[in-house]
């Protein structure tokens, strides 16, 4: 034990010296098998308890039996059983009653009740036992780890009251640590992913502004303050001038064009592509999609060339040129703006820290099979 | 050299105690024993008193005694296993009373033997610097 400042240092195998710890699981470890064997023998009475009641419901159906009467320890004799309605029934403490085979059968139900209690007290009891050894493992192998126990007190006095609860208290701060490691982790994790997808949504947003306007102010999730202002920045050079879209967007924008060329009914094209899409992501496909139909009828195929689904469709086909830029880019931003605009990523972010599975699951959830590439990527980094 | 005689004392003393301490801790142990049993006992009797009771006025009953059934009274067989259950009651009750006067007198034995520990520690301790 060393003095500090205003706190002690304990290692905890000082407290519960890690042989000691095992010792005693060991010891619950027997108790749980003694108890297990009980068990075992309770439920065999229960057993044969259940056995006998069908013998003694059985037997009065016939007026008599032939049996083999057992004499002495090793012979038996034929005989025959008779007055078949009538048992003589041991009580306990040496009392006997006689009794009809239905009173009988009353007073074995009665006592596979009060067995059945008795599995279902041993049961707990054991339930009990293996969260007590569990607990004795875990500290064995906290004081085998090296764990020391911090303390400050508030008063400034030390006590030496209260070292039993150290024991329950020491899994806090262990597990907090490793938390806060995992934590970090994934914070780290989550800001590399959300920065990658804000670029792609800066991406797409540029893309899709000039053509889906009303459509984005609908879907953009009105709580994400760099979406929007991404947006609004996008709106603006779209305002200016449509020249200003970045070099890649006119790239795409004529390969993309000749792609509407060859297949008119685009959205009913993808789902075809994708059979094995999720419902998830193709709800909000079909959604996007009917924008996109709509705008197509209103404006003509040179505007609607920018819709999400295209980059799914050449990524599918693989009739997008090699040396294109857009068939290694799209996939990402078309399942992730997809996911933005309907705030299924956005939602989650407050919680990931505190619940980092959530959003991998959703994430797991959403990409089908058009884009598994680049989203097993991100699993990968999360795992 | 009257530190090594004490310490001698003070050594035989916790010899001593300490085989008290086994002799109590004896006794706990077949407290615990026969309590368990009486308490098996207790159970079963109540289980008996219950079909007792359930029986009819006219039925049979027979008591086992040594190899042969006799034949009994229901109210006779119900007063016995009544008087039977209020006996193994009352004899839990002494055993309980015994139990915690046993743990006591185990408790403060034990104290006895840590301060007495102590004290040979310490006297080990001045012996040695001396």
């Amino acid at each position: 034990m060393e003095e500090g400042a205003n706190g002690t240092v304990t290692p905890l195998a000082s407290m519960f010296p890690a042989d000691e710890a095992q010792k005693a699981a060991g010891r619950v470890q027997d108790a749980i098998a003694e108890k297990r064997r009980e068990l075992d023998r309770v439920r065999g009475f229960a057993a044969d308890n259940a056995a006998l009641v069908n013998l003694v419901q059985k037997l009065p159906e016939e007026l008599h039996h032939d049996v083999m009467v057992p004499f002495g320890k090793a012979a038996f004799f034929p005989g025959r059983l008779i007055h078949t309605n009538e048992f003589t029934v041991l009580l306990g403490e040496g009392y006997y009653a006689e009794r009809t085979s239905k009173q009988t059968v009353e007073i074995l139900r009665r006592r596979g009740k009060a067995l059945e209690t008795h599995v279902d007290s041993l049961k707990s009891i054991i339930e009990d036992l293996k969260t007590e050894a569990s607990f004795f493992d875990k500290t064995a192998s906290e004081a085998a780890e090296g764990l020391v126990e911090i303390r400050e007190e508030l008063s400034g006095e030390e006590s030496d009251e209260g070292s039993s609860e150290l024991g329950q208290k020491e899994d806090g701060p262990s597990i907090s640590v490793e938390d806060k490691g995992k934590i970090l982790n994934e914070d780290e994790e989550y800001d590399r992913l959300m920065s990658k997808l804000d670029e792609l949504e800066k991406e797409e947003l540029a893309a899709e502004a000039a053509d889906n306007i009303e459509e984005e102010t609908n879907e953009v999730d009105p709580d994400v303050v760099s979406d929007q202002s991404s947006f609004h920045q996008n709106l603006k050079d779209l305002e200016g001038s449509h020249s200003c879209m970045p070099p890649s967007h006119s790239e795409r924008q004529a390969s993309n064009e000749e792609f509407l060329r060859q297949t008119r009914q685009q959205p009913a094209l993808v789902e075809k592509l994708n059979p094995g899409d999720f419902t998830i992501a193709s709800s909000q496909k079909d959604k996007t999609s009917h924008g996109n139909d709509l705008l197509w009828n209103l404006k003509g195929p040179d505007i609607a060339d920018k819709s999400p689904k295209l980059p799914a469709l050449e990524e599918n086909d693989h009739a997008g040129s090699s040396n294109n830029e857009v068939p290694i880019q799209p996939p990402k931003p078309k399942v992730d703006s997809l996911r933005a605009f309907t705030g299924s990523i956005i939602e989650h972010s407050p919680n990931l820290p505190i619940n980092p599975r959530e959003p991998s699951a959703t994430s797991s959830k959403v990409p089908g099979s058009q884009s598994s590439k680049p989203l097993s990527r991100f699993r990968m980094q999360r795992k | 050299m009257s530190t090594s005689s004490a310490l001698r004392d003070l050594q035989r003393d916790l010899e001593n105690k300490a085989n008290d301490l086994s002799k109590l801790q004896k006794d706990i142990a077949k407290n615990h024993q026969v309590r368990k049993k009486y308490t098996i006992q207790l159970g079963e009797n109540e289980l008996v008193l219950k079909e007792l009771d359930l029986l009819n006025e006219d039925a049979n009953v027979y008591k086992l005694i040594g190899p042969v059934l006799v034949k009994q009274d229901l109210a006779e067989a119900n007063a016995n296993v009544r008087k039977r259950i209020d006996y193994i009651s009352a004899e839990l009750k002494r055993l309980d009373a015994t139990l915690q006067d046993l743990e006591e007198k185990q408790n403060s034995k034990r104290d006895m033997i840590l301060k007495l520990q102590q004290r040979i520690q310490s006297l080990q301790a001045g012996k040695a610097k001396a």
